[in-house]
């Protein structure tokens, strides 16, 4: 569910990580079972777990990464019948005593998953599943850098099919159909002809809806970076070799481009500032979940940041998907008129 | 202006202990003197969230006060709107957590003293740090985090221990203040001998009736500020006596009791006086409060921090909700309680998230359970009306049950 699951160590176990994102159609059964005031993520995760939409899992790795998100968890744990659960807690702020405390946590999962599953998951298990899920990240990033392209050479939308496809496929197929689309427009570059309209970075919330962001370049802006965790944030991390592999693992997680819940605001805003830079953007969407806690507390504080540095900022707040979009699309219209000029 | 005011609190509620010691009184008065202690400088200030080592700090002459109490106490004398309203217009969510907005508007418009140190805990919720966070850059100073980890394991005592060790380096170079480790020991034995008396007196109240009324005990939570001071063993004591005293001269001083109620989370912090009508109207009491739980195990003087670490690691609001589900239900049992009411406080993600789980908990043994939804700090929207019809329908549906 969160990006800070180490996918490593659960397809070092045999297993192959499927990513729960939520949807964006109204939930059914959430009100029964959880708060309305949770965001659309997690009402509508728990809509599918209690009607059975993920019985196909045979396990679910949540994390603490927010109140909730645990609470999530405490709900699931109750009402959906699920073999295999386990919460990895993941440490906040910048103390260095956090590194040590991730790895012991990561090896409570890899141990929950050999008792599971009855089997041993050695050292170069962990290691083969670093080598794939790097290149995975590697390919992505080879095509997410043909954004940087005026026009880009790919779309947001096109990308984002690509990140959902990775959250539930086989990362040794992904890996080859990336690699086939990569040789295509490596020798066709042409093939495609993109607009050149004024260019955006897309942070906030994780979003589970690929439309919405369709939705954002059909008003005619260019989507060029999600600094999301369900975008192209997700696929920021590489981890080393070393002798001490779970400590390369919990270090390189930590240390990642973090999220808002990691408490670590003026690091995001330079990570935002960097890959606007890097990534030639006009103006920056910030889009927070309606009751999102870890990105609403930020806005005020985050918008002035980027403001500071120049860059052009528009908050937005929504479930993430399409309905009532209208408000949200004339808000982006005059955005678009804004960075334009 | 702040400083007036706790003043002034402090002197009226002086002379309305002079005049007459109940526990009560004695408790308002030493929170009092605390919010008084942050205009003195001999005194550093900390703002920090709920749970933190309040021990550690005072003893290192840091007065620690975390940040709901005063959502709380800008409710209580009517003053949050304003603040709230501040926040709003600055851009944060009418949906998080009104305590923390209130006290975001608060620092916005300089009614907080500067902070020397700041202080969050990542229990138990992730707004408080997060609040804590904006008031730290609006006062341009770091704010130290301490991650409380959620499995108790002496592995994860000895990550916070060290942790605890990090933060006594963070406050000392932040205030030049040294840790004196005789007075964080004697701090450990007051609080233990704090701790003896408030168990004994959480008992008291489970005699049926309670000997406690339903505001005696309301927000005692802000008990932890004192804890390991010798103010939090009177305090502590006098409760005890005049518990003790109430129930062996047949409950004088107490009012009627014909329901037995639980509170879950915190009160309703803005004047009201519903609980009020419930207890004198129905001899519905609140005869406990979930919060009110004495929850750790006395603490070895020797080995100080640890033994905090163990007491923060083991309460049971951290983790999964299911160590506060058994507490739930273990107090309503403790309590013989005949229903609970839980205000899912609006904006309250890690408590209205298990709301579910407390009525599903409680029905399991057969005790009903109310919710409320209202805001517990923000009245603008607070419709009295609406919240005392369903109490009384839920007082009426308990005298079938």
């Amino acid at each position: 569910m969160c990006s800070y699951t180490p996918l490593e160590l659960i397809y070092a176990g045999g297993f192959l990580p499927y990513r729960i994102i939520g949807h964006s159609e109204p939930p059914q059964n959430a009100d029964s079972y959880i708060h309305s005031n949770f965001c659309q993520f997690v009402k509508s995760t728990i809509d599918v777990a209690i009607n059975g939409g993920y019985n196909f899992l045979e396990g679910v790795v949540f994390v603490n990464s927010c109140d909730a998100m645990r609470r999530l968890h405490d709900v699931w744990k109750r009402y959906v019948p699920t073999k295999f659960m386990h919460i990895l807690d993941i440490p906040m702020g910048t103390l260095s005593l956090g590194k040590h405390y991730l790895k012991e946590e990561f090896n409570k999962l890899r141990i929950a998953l050999e008792n599971y599953a009855s089997i041993t998951i050695n050292d170069q298990d962990i290691v083969n599943a670093i080598e794939l899920l790097n290149e995975s990240r590697l390919l992505y990033n080879q095509l997410n850098s043909l954004r940087t392209e005026n026009p880009p050479k790919i779309t947001a939308t096109e990308l984002m099919n690509l990140t959902s496809n990775f959250f539930k496929t086989d990362p040794k197929n992904w890996n080859e159909k990336t690699k086939g689309l990569l040789d295509k427009i490596n020798t066709y570059p042409n093939v495609q002809t993109r607009s050149n309209n004024p260019r955006v970075l897309l942070s906030g919330s994780p979003l589970h809806e690929i439309n919405f962001i369709s939705f954002i370049e059909d008003i005619g802006l260019n989507v060029v970076y999600e600094d999301l965790c369900t975008g192209s944030k997700f696929f920021d991390l590489i981890i080393n070799d070393s002798k001490d592999i779970l400590g390369s693992l919990s270090e390189a997680y930590l240390n990642r481009t973090p999220c808002a819940r990691m408490m670590k605001l003026k690091e995001r805003a330079d990570q935002i500032y960097k890959n606007a830079k890097k990534f030639k953007v006009d103006g920056i969407i910030h889009h927070s979940l309606k009751f999102c806690d870890t990105y609403l507390y930020d806005v005020p504080a985050l918008k002035a940041l980027l403001t500071e540095k120049g860059l052009n900022v528009l908050f937005i707040e929504s479930d993430g998907g399409l309905g009532n979009i209208n408000q949200i699309r004339t808000r982006i219209e005059a955005f678009s008129e804004i960075i334009k000029n | 202006m702040l400083e007036k005011y706790f003043t002034q609190l402090e002197a009226s509620l002086k002379a309305k202990l002079e005049a007459k010691a109940t526990a009560r009184r004695k408790f308002v008065y030493e929170i009092a003197r605390i919010g008084t202690r942050i205009f003195d400088d001999n005194w550093s200030i900390g703002w920090t969230t709920v749970f933190v080592p309040y021990e550690i700090l005072t003893s290192m002459g840091v007065s620690g006060m975390f940040v709901e109490f005063f959502g709380a106490m800008l409710a209580g004398t009517g003053m949050s709107s304003k603040y709230l309203e501040l926040s709003e217009s600055k851009g944060f969510s009418t949906d998080s957590c009104s305590y923390h907005r209130t006290i975001i508007g608060a620092a916005l418009d300089g009614l907080l003293p500067e902070p020397d140190v700041l202080i969050g805990a990542s229990i138990p919720c992730n707004g408080g740090v997060k609040a804590l966070k904006r008031i730290g850059e609006i006062f341009n100073k770091e704010v130290f985090i301490l991650n409380i980890p959620i499995d108790i394991t002496p592995k994860s005592v000895d990550y916070l221990t060290e942790q605890f060790e990090q933060m006594i380096e963070y406050i000392e170079n932040e205030t030049g203040r040294k840790l004196d480790y005789n007075k964080l020991k004697n701090s450990i034995r007051y609080n233990n001998e704090a701790r003896e008396y408030l168990v004994e007196l959480n008992k008291l109240c489970m005699n049926v009736p309670s000997p406690a009324n339903s505001n005696d005990l309301k927000n005692f939570i802000m008990i932890v500020l004192l804890l390991g001071t010798k103010e939090s063993v009177e305090v502590a004591k006098l409760y005890r006596d005049e518990f003790k005293s109430r129930i062996e001269h047949d409950l004088k001083g107490a009012t009627e009791e014909k329901y037995r109620l639980m509170w879950i989370q915190n009160r309703i912090q803005f004047k009201t006086d519903i609980l009020s009508i419930l207890e004198e109207k129905y001899g519905a009491k609140i005869v406990i409060d979930e919060l009110n739980h004495i929850w750790w195990d006395s603490m070895d003087e020797s080995d100080p921090l640890r033994s905090l670490a163990k007491r923060i690691i083991t309460h049971p609001l951290v983790g999964p909700a299911e160590r506060r589900l058994e507490v739930i239900t273990q107090l309503a049992r403790d309590y013989k309680i005949d229903g609970a009411i839980n205000p899912a406080h609006w904006g309250c993600r890690q408590s209205a998230g298990a709301r579910v789980l407390f009525k599903d908990a409680l029905q399991k043994i057969g005790i009903p359970l109310i919710h409320l939804d209202v805001d517990c700090v923000d009245e603008r929207n607070y419709a009295q009306g609406q919240i005392m019809t369903r109490l009384e329908a839920f007082l009426e549906m308990l005298s079938t049950y």
